[in-house]
Parts: structure tokens; sequence; C-alpha cells
């Protein structure tokens, strides 16, 4: 069912905030950047997802003229989200990067005690 | 023999080949690095500069697909880059620059470690921010979006050992994070209801019926995603952070380019793509965000005792002026948005070149540590009241002449829709404006008059090559200021008119006659030029106006006013001048404490304001969702 698809979607870009928005810690600040991201992910997959859709190979000829079935699975979500995903890695590497390096000279990770810029 | 058609293309693609060969070749050899990102750099404005006459003055909208994938009965399939007039303009700020501060890095970020890694990093932002106001396709545009973002994060961390730089990044890191999440779910949205990603294209389908829900919430959600690069309140804490712990020449180009992009991505979104700028809604919640952003970010900077963060809190507050504008919709709010937000890369690169320079001389930027600098440093000093006479709208420069657009523009709204809101913002922009030129007052005179403290008896001159770009800038900024109508004539006014002109923008991407196919239609057609206005009988008003307060002043009743005690003050004879008392003999107000009594008149504002930027990076976080969602319950319902 895809309906299911996007209500799990919802709940984890909802969860994702949460962590983001109440958690101390920021590892788990972190892990909730990528909650986030995975939300939208599954949520772009299932945007062009069919049920029993067949692979997009056609030409453009045989889908204009109807020739081929158009109940195919939409290829474009499906690139966009491998795109997602990569810069999604690299964004969570580089938010550990910083929170080791926050770690060694704050020497704590908790959200309270790294506002040394405020005001 | 060049066929400026493939200039757009290859400018910003220069740029990442450019990232490559520095991290490539230029990580040992000091020469190697610079001279190839200072060639990149200066291919890539060439390009840019050389299409100023196929499309500012003759018109013409580039449309580039990108391995000739053109469209397909209507269908558009490749990515794409359109570069009509409003492009280019924005393109015009970015190259400006980069190209600027990349010569100002060469000899200010000597003295750093790793310099191969900040000339990568330098030239993906620069093509990241190229590449998004160039594009002429919704995922493309959130790619870049991220390439900019994470080029940025890394450069605000790349001082690691110096103050705050981690703590800054992490949060900006966080909250651009949220950003970016919310404009690709938001791109979703749209996919699903038109399945296409090509902006004519959408704005062919989106202006054809009625907006849904559905797209009325994607627009919400790519709203507010754009919002946070364009440092919004309440979106801005990134901003005040970042600007702040970063390099200096990075602290120009954010505020010079990275936030101008999340401005043009908001006047494409609202304009052409979901051609809703002609409803009240929208137009009032634009202004609504632009008047807080403004006021609170002027207000925050009066606090300011770091002359970095203070600069961050007036670009946040300018950028306020450019959303106000823009979200009047008007012929002539969008030309004074458009002028404002060019004035203010401007001044405002200028305002962070000085601040590097007094960084790079002294060592330091907090302004209770600095004074007297301008026996030191005339040049600089100079240059800092060019720009901080343009920031605070002083005739005969530039800020003033977009400022005046500004409230024109904003009065004009209120004389014709008989909405009293517009009459405020009007009164508001000129409130802020007398606050920017009250807190510059403070930083010229804790900075660069009063005395010169004695760690800073041997302080430099800064290098040639970093004053330079200070002199570029600062010429630009009178020269615009001077020459307003050739700006508006030549520049504002085609830009303008791409703006409204979506029919055009549709026709030359997907082919003529599309947009009539579909049903689109301009909605905002009238663009009447501007009368003129003459800077230099706005300078005697000024004179005369100041004329008459100093009589009043002089005259006036002496004994008029409250009296004002030194309860609650810290008792350590800084505010003793004022009271009498053992101390006053040999205490005097520091230059950045001069407006303490406002602030004390102010205090349950002030507390309430410092107090809520509370450095933490779940408050932000939370500020975002929250707004995020007040903005996308407000289109739903209002937004048709």
């Amino acid at each position: 069912m895809i309906i299911v698809n996007y209500c799990v979607s919802i709940m984890l870009i909802c969860l994702g905030l949460y962590a983001v928005t109440m958690k101390k810690d920021l590892i788990k600040v972190v892990i909730g950047l990528g909650i986030i991201d995975y939300g939208v992910n599954l949520f772009i997959v299932s945007v062009g997802f069919n049920d029993g859709g067949t692979a997009p190979i056609y030409t453009i000829a045989e889908l204009l003229n109807g020739a081929a079935s158009t109940y195919f699975v939409d290829p474009v979500p499906q690139a966009l989200t491998l795109t997602s995903i990569v810069i999604g890695a690299c964004v969570d590497a580089m938010a550990l990067a910083l929170v080791v390096m926050i770690y060694r000279k704050y020497h704590s990770i908790n959200a309270d005690d790294v506002r040394r810029i405020r005001g | 023999m060049f066929d400026y058609h493939h200039f757009p293309v290859i400018a910003v693609m220069i740029l990442f080949l450019g990232a490559f060969l520095v991290e490539i070749f230029g990580a040992k050899n000091k020469a190697v690095r610079n001279t190839i990102a200072i060639v990149v750099a200066g291919i890539s404005t060439v390009c840019i500069y050389a299409l100023i006459k196929p499309v500012f003055f003759d018109g013409e909208v580039i449309s580039y697909w990108m391995g000739n994938w053109a469209p397909v009965s209507g269908y558009a399939i490749g990515i794409g880059y359109e570069v009509d007039a409003l492009n280019l303009f924005f393109a015009l700020l970015t190259v400006t620059t980069f190209f600027l501060s990349g010569i100002y890095s060469i000899r200010y970020m000597e003295k750093d470690e790793h310099l191969g890694h900040y000339y990568t990093l330098f030239l993906m932002l620069s093509g990241g921010v190229l590449g998004l106001v160039l594009t002429g396709d919704v995922f493309n545009m959130f790619v870049m979006i991220e390439i900019m973002t994470f080029a940025a994060v890394a450069l605000t961390a790349f001082r690691n050992r110096s103050f705050g730089a981690l703590e800054g990044a992490f949060k900006y890191l966080a909250l651009g994070s949220i950003g970016s999440s919310m404009t690709l779910a938001g791109i979703a949205v749209l996919y699903m209801s038109c399945h296409t990603l090509n902006m004519a294209q959408l704005s062919s389908i989106l202006g054809s019926q009625p907006l849904n829900p559905t797209t009325v919430f994607a627009f919400a959600l790519m709203f507010a995603g754009l919002a946070v690069k364009a440092f919004i309140v309440p979106f801005h804490t990134p901003a005040a952070d970042a600007y702040m712990v970063a390099p200096t020449s990075v602290s120009m180009m954010f505020s010079g380019m990275v936030n101008k992009a999340g401005v043009y991505g908001m006047i494409r979104l609202c304009y052409t793509i979901f051609h809703a700028m002609d409803q009240s809604s929208l137009q009032i919640l634009l202004v609504a965000f632009g008047c807080v952003t403004m006021f609170v970010g002027v207000t925050m900077a009066l606090a300011q005792h770091d002359f970095k963060r203070l600069l961050a809190f007036h670009s946040i507050s300018q950028i306020g002026y450019v959303i106000t504008a823009i979200g009047l919709s008007t012929a002539v709010g969008l030309s004074a948005g458009l002028f404002h937000a060019m004035n203010h890369t401007l001044f405002k690169g200028l305002l962070f070149l000085t601040a590097g320079a007094v960084l790079k001389a002294t060592g330091t930027t907090n302004l209770d540590k600095l004074g007297g600098l301008s026996k030191k440093m005339p040049l600089t000093t100079i240059c800092f009241l060019v720009g901080a006479f343009s920031i605070s709208g002083l005739p005969p420069f530039n800020g003033f002449a977009s400022k005046w657009m500004v409230y024109q523009a904003a009065y004009a709204k209120a004389v014709t829709t008989g909405n009293f809101f517009y009459a405020v913002v009007t009164i508001v922009a000129v409130v802020v404006s007398v606050m920017t030129l009250a807190s510059f007052i403070k930083v010229t005179q804790a900075c660069f008059f009063g005395q010169c403290p004695d760690s800073l008896k041997d302080t430099k001159e800064v290098p040639f090559s970093m004053r330079l770009p200070m002199w570029i800038l600062s010429v630009a900024c009178l020269a615009s200021g001077v020459f307003y109508n050739f700006v508006y004539e030549k520049v504002l006014y085609p830009a303008m008119v791409a703006t409204l002109n979506t029919v055009k923008y549709i026709d030359s991407m997907m082919g003529a006659g599309y947009s009539a196919a579909a049903g689109v239609q301009n909605h905002l057609v009238d663009a009447p030029r501007l009368s003129v206005w003459d800077p230099i009988s706005w300078l005697l008003l000024f004179v005369i106006c100041l004329v008459a307060i100093c009589l009043v002043v002089v005259l006036g009743d002496k004994t008029r006013g409250r009296l004002s005690d030194a309860e609650g003050e810290p008792q350590d004879g800084k505010y003793a001048t004022f009271f009498g008392g053992e101390h006053a003999l040999h205490s005097h107000v520091g230059g950045s404490d001069l407006f303490w009594g406002f602030k004390k008149d102010f205090k349950g504002y002030f507390n309430v304001v410092q107090g809520a930027h509370d450095g933490n990076v779940n408050t932000y976080a939370s500020w975002v969702v929250i707004a995020t969602a007040v903005i996308a319950i407000f289109m739903v319902i209002f937004v048709k």
C-alpha cells in the first residue's frame, strides 16, 4: 500500500524534527538530521512508485502514440533519491566530524554547553 | 568565435573544475594555488560580464539545454539553464563578490594553513551560488543549494582554532540541513502534482490553473527552505554566528552572495513559478517577515560588542528591506528591492573587508578593545566611512537611493491599497534606517575614532592587494548612488521587467507560443518607469533638518526629559561621567557603550530579544520548525 509509505515518511520527518529540537546530545541532533533526510527520501521514492508498474523502457514515439502501456514506475524520483542519499551521507559525515572537533575543544557535546556565541 | 550561449554553463563549470585543480596541484605551491584560483574566478567573471550586452541591452533570454536535451512534445526532459535579466542581475552580484573576495583572500589568508582546501571550498561555494542563480531546474537548484550550504559550513569552520568557529559551523549545518530537507520535500510535492522539474514548465502548469492545497503546501515548504538560505528572521540565527566566526573574506561572500541566492530563489518562486504575488495575503506575509527581519536585525546589532557580529546583524536587517520591497509586488517596490540587494552587496562587502583589515592589522574585532585606528589606518577608515554612510542611507551614497525607493514604494502601496499596515511598514523602515545610522556611529567611535589603546600603538595599514577591493567597492558605492538613473535604466529596469514577464521566461525555454497554448498570462503587467528623484536636493533638505535639530537642541528647553540613574548598572565607574562622583574624572564611556542609555530605557525589549538568542542549537531549530509550520498553515488557508 502506497499510503503506508507516505504515513511512515511523515512519521520519520516528525521524529527527526523532534530529535533536532528536543535532544541535547549533539550526536542525537545529527541522527535527527539523518532521519529527516531518510523520511524525505522515502517520500520521493513513493511519489514515483506505481503498484505493479513496469520498468520505464520505451521510446518517445511509443509513448506518444500509446503503443506502450504508460503504467510504469517513474524513474526521475529514483534518480533524485540517489542524489539526495549521497548528499545526506556527506552531511552526516561532516556533521559528525564537527561534533568530534567540538568535543575536543569544549570537552562536552551537550547543546547547553556548546553555546559560547549568544546574545 | 565564441558563442555566448555557452557562457553561463562555462562560468559555473570552470569554477568546479578549478576547485579540483587547486586541490590536486595547489596543495603545496602557493603561486600555483593563487594563480589557479584567481584565473578561474576571473574567467567566470568575464563570462558573466560578457552577457550584459545580449541580456540587458538587447533583451534576449538565453536558454541552454545540457547535452542538447531539448523538450520533446512540450515536456522538458533535460536540465536547462536559463538566463534572463533577473538571473543575470544576481549572477553579476555573485561574480563581483567572489572575484573581489578572491583578490582580498591572497594576502588576508596568507598566515593560515591548508590554503589548498580553502581555495577548493572557496571555488565550490562560488560555483554553487552561481549555479543556483543561473539554473532553470528546481532539482538542480536544490543540488546547488546543498553545495553552497556545505561549502559555506566548511569555510565557517575553516579557522577551527579560533573562538566559536566550530560551534557556529555546527549550528549553520544543522539549520541549513533542515532548510535543504524542506526544500527537497517541497520539490517532491511539486513533482507529485506537476510531473516536471523545469521551472519554465512548472510555471506554465501552475499559471494555467488556480493553486490547489497540494501545490500551496509545496510552495510553503520551498518558501521556508529558501528563507533559511536568505536568513530571514526567525531563520537568521546561523547567519549571525557564521558571519562572525568565518574568515572575513568568506563573511563577505556570505553577505554578498549566499543570502542573495536565497533572495533570488524567493523572487523566482513567488513571482515566476507560482504566479502568486498578485495575492494580497502573500504580499502581507512577505512584507511582515521583511519588517520583523529588519527590526530584529538592527536592534540586535545595537547590542553587539563584536565588529563582525554587529555587521552580521546589519546584514540580516538589510535583507529585511529587500524582502519588504519585493513583497510589495509593485514595479517600484521590485526595483527598490533589487537595487537594495545590489547596494547591500556593495556596501556590506566593503564593511566586511574593512572589518577584515582591522582584524588583520590588530588581531581583534572586539569593539571594547579597539579605538583610534583612524590615525594608524587612514585609508581603511575612509573606506569604512563610505560603507557606513551608504548602509545608513546618507545621500549621495547608494544606500540612500535604494532606501528612498523602498519608502516611496511602501508609501505608494499604502495610498493605493488604503491599507494602514503599509503605512506602518514605511515608518518601521525609516526608524530602522535611523537605528542603523546610530549603530554605525557607535562603531565609528569605538573602532576608528576615540582613544587608541596602548596595545594598538604599532598598528600598520594593510597591504595594497587588500585595499584594492575596498577601493573598488567604495567607488561603486558612490557611483551607484550618484548615477542612480543610469543604474536604474540599464540594470534595474530590465531585471524588474524580466521578473514580471513570466510569459517570455516560459516561451524562451519551452518554445514560442508555449505559454499561450497553456493559457498563462502575466499577472502584473504594469511596469512604469520611475519618476526621477534627485539625491542632491535631498542632501540639502538633510542639511536643513540637521541645522533645525541643532537649533532646537541649543535653544530648546534644557530641563526637559526624564532624569536617569545608575541603579541596576554595574558600579565600575564606566557610566560615572553621567552621574558625577569620585570616578567621574578618570572614566569615560567606551565607544561601544555609546547607546547604553537607549538600551537601558528599552531593556525590557532588549533583554527578551537577547535572551532569545541563547546559542542553543535546539532553540534555533525549534524556531525554524515553528516558523515553517506557521508559514505552511498561513499559506494553505490564505493563498489561493
